[in-house]
């Protein structure tokens, strides 16, 4: 198990009331696999993958990282060294080229990456799809598809085994979306990483090896 | 791409915003250059004058006091005052003396040759002053208002028990065909004087015999002779005085004022008895101190003024600073508004603008922070980002505001010429000066020294600093989840 969530509570307060957006939620998941969560528009899919991620907390409950808290660990520690978060609107740095976003995380971690760490940008980029000169191209000169790749390639430079995306394709078209579903299940099964997808679309859904639904705060098994 | 490299590909990459924030801290730089620039050439002036001017102290009635109180009783200074307050720390050494007028009739004072008969006035004699002392080495030769130039000064012996020598003028022994170890005689004359008609009577004389053991020429201080006439005539004056002036224990000249004063009693017995009864003092005493600093004057005047009977207070040397130094003690002070202003404006223009610039980046700062990056080095990046352009625009400042200054005060100084004021002033020996206004002006310049471009870098860059603390606040309480999901 490389990643557990126990319990998760969270909610927001409404007046006297609790809105609960995740309630009693317990999840987990293993290496080697692609995972979706699928929910509808403002089910709590961010909440979770938030939580997930180490970008907010959980009024109760915990989330350990192989087998280990990660508040114990540190949200900054966690973040930095042990997940890859992707985020719908690829959150990439403008002023930066491709290569320099993917560099950026590698001067942050603390985790063994080898030391030309230029090489290493521009090959996870190849990898991902993006060749040389559009690497060395300023982010927003490329396309969604493009911008997205550089997202995943930026999740990947600091050799994390678990990778977190919000609505990875919400921004994307169809032919597009499958390319980025296609890596994902690439890196769960060749390389053995833990892939975590949320979504609301169900084509995805069908593709990955075990989905989850998410329900008025409640987690349970979509077949 | 660590958070250093960031910082400067931060300035690299946005060059329009780094020039919008570079001509903000190089304007307002140039207010906060140009003020330190003019404070300091002010201080200097402060420094270099109030040097000038001298370490000397003394203590008197305060006159305009005394004008406003005409019925109090004004005490005199007894020499267990003048000791105490010369027993202070802050006092190097001290002096106090008694001074008498005398004619001889066999030694011809010293006269200038520019100078014609018109000095003599009728009536007694009185040609030459005696100045007492009770400093043995004589505080008029350590401060260098004069020079030994032949024999030696008093002993401790001497002052006390007013042993009768002298020390003289080298012209004046010169015009006598005096040396050191002969003898200098004056007369110690008694007149009556009469009120209706105006007219003196002698009454009778004593020899006043005096070896001289010294001689002495004053400093050529008073080299520039003014443009201005009349006060050329009086450094001329002033200069032949001296010349005529012999130092004596202060012993002498109260015997001598007390033999003085009993012959006249004895002629004017209208006079006797109209003072008959009053207890009578010789002893008047004006005492001078010199400070070891010219900065310890405040603190020595804050601890006699205590010791002094009513009406009195300390006259000192550094006091007419503030009488010759109007137009750069109001400089001084616009300067020093001025950069109050141009800093609390810095603080809060470049504040502002590196928020606002920082909201705009607010995107790249949480995904930093998504990042695992340590909150303190997303505040380093933007601090180097902030400081790179602030040492360019504070370095450019730095030359022309100092360029600024020396024209904005050319053009007050000149402004402040044609205003011509004038003090009136009570003479003190020793502490009253003849610098003036244009003396003032003179030492007045904008250099662009050590001391200004460090102290303008550490008012510059701290006074940045502060107005990044705000943007910096902003930073720290980014919530990245908000911003990036
Ligand atoms: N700051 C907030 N205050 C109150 N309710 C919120 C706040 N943020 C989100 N919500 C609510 O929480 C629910 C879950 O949101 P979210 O996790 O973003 O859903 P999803 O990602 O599945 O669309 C939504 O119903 C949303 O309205
Ligand atoms: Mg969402």
């Amino acid at each position: 198990m490389i990643l557990e969530a126990k319990d998760l509570n969270y909610y927001y307060q409404d007046g006297e009331q609790r809105r609960y957006i995740l309630k009693d939620t317990s999840i987990s998941f293993e290496k080697g696999k692609f995972y979706t969560i699928l929910g509808q528009s403002g089910s709590g899919k961010t909440t979770l993958l938030s939580l997930l991620s180490a970008l907010d907390s959980p009024h109760s409950g915990e989330i350990l990282f192989n087998e280990e808290d990660i508040k114990k660990i540190g949200y900054e520690k966690y973040r930095r060294n042990n997940v890859g978060i992707i985020f719908q609107s690829y959150n990439l740095v403008p002023t930066f080229t491709a290569v320099e976003n993917v560099l950026v995380p590698m001067s942050i971690t603390e985790n063994e990456i080898p030391e030309d760490t230029k090489t290493v940008a521009y090959n996870l980029l190849d990898y991902i799809g993006i060749v040389k000169n559009k690497a060395d191209r300023l982010v927003n000169r490329l396309s969604g598809g493009e911008q997205q790749r550089v997202a995943i390639a930026r999740a990947l430079a600091t050799n994390v085994e678990l990778i977190l995306a919000d609505e990875p394709t919400g921004n994307l078209d169809e032919e597009m979306e499958q390319e980025i579903i296609d890596i994902f299940k690439r890196l769960a099964h060749e390389h053995g990483k833990c892939v975590i997808v949320v979504t609301h679309s169900n084509e995805i859904a069908l593709q990955s090896d075990q989905a989850f639904r998410l329900r008025k705060g409640v987690l349970s098994a979509y077949e | 791409m660590n958070f250093i490299k960031r910082g400067f590909l931060g300035i690299t990459r946005k060059k329009g915003k780094s020039l919008i924030l570079l001509a903000v801290i190089f304007i307002l730089g140039n207010l906060i250059s140009g003020a330190i620039s003019i404070q300091q050439a002010t201080g200097n002036v402060e420094s270099t004058i109030k040097e000038r001017l001298g370490t000397a102290a003394t203590i008197d009635i305060d006159y305009d006091e005394w004008e406003a109180k005409p019925d109090t009783d004004v005490e005199e200074i007894n020499v267990d005052l003048i000791k105490e307050i010369g027993n202070l720390s802050y006092v190097k050494y001290y002096d106090y003396s008694m001074s008498t007028w005398m004619g001889s009739e066999s030694v011809e004072r010293y006269q200038d040759e520019e100078m014609d008969g018109d000095y003599f006035v009728d009536g007694p004699s009185m040609d030459f002053r005696l100045k007492g002392i009770n400093y043995a080495p004589v505080i008029d030769f350590e401060e260098g208002k004069a020079e030994l130039t032949d024999g030696r000064v008093f002993t401790d012996d001497e002052i006390e028990k007013g042993t009768s020598v002298t020390i003289i003028s080298h012209k004046l022994a010169n015009e006598n065909n005096l040396h050191v170890g002969d003898t200098f005689t004056l007369a110690n004359e008694v007149y009556t004087y009469d009120e209706e008609t105006g007219e003196e009577d002698f009454v009778t004389s004593r020899d006043v015999v005096l070896e001289i053991i010294g001689l002495f020429e004053p400093q050529e201080a008073k080299k520039e002779t003014d443009e201005n006439a009349d006060s050329g005539m009086m450094i001329l004056t002033d200069d032949m005085e001296y010349h005529n002036t012999v130092y004596v224990p202060n012993e002498i000249v109260i015997d001598e004022s007390q033999f003085n004063w009993e012959e006249y009693m004895k002629a004017d017995e209208e006079f006797a008895e109209m003072m008959e009864g009053e207890e009578e003092s010789f002893e008047y005493y004006e005492p001078i101190y010199y400070l070891n600093n010219p900065e310890d004057i405040e603190a020595f005047t804050e601890e006699v003024k205590p010791l002094l009977p009513e009406l009195y207070t300390v006259i000192s040397a550094s006091d007419q600073y503030e009488n010759i130094a109007g137009p750069i003690e109001s400089m001084s002070k616009l300067a020093k508004y001025v950069l109050i202003v141009a800093v609390i404006a810095t603080v809060l223009i470049t504040g502002l603008v590196v928020l606002l610039f920082l909201r705009d980046r607010k995107r790249e700062l949480g995904i930093y922070l998504s990042l695992g990056e340590k909150r303190s080095r997303v505040v380093g990046q933007i601090l180097i980002e902030v400081m790179v352009v602030a040492v360019v625009g504070i370095t450019l400042s730095l030359f022309s505001g100092n360029l600024l200054a020396q024209q904005v005060s050319d053009t007050m100084m000149k402004a402040d010429d044609n205003k011509d004021e004038y003090y009136e002033e009570y003479y003190y020996e020793g502490i009253s000066t003849d610098l003036t206004a244009d003396d003032v002006m003179d030492s007045y310049e904008v250099t662009l020294n050590s001391s200004y471009i460090l102290g303008f870098y550490g008012v510059g860059l701290v006074t940045i600093l502060i107005s990044t603390i705000i943007p910096l606040i902003y930073i720290v309480r980014l919530n990245p989840k908000k911003i990036l999901m």
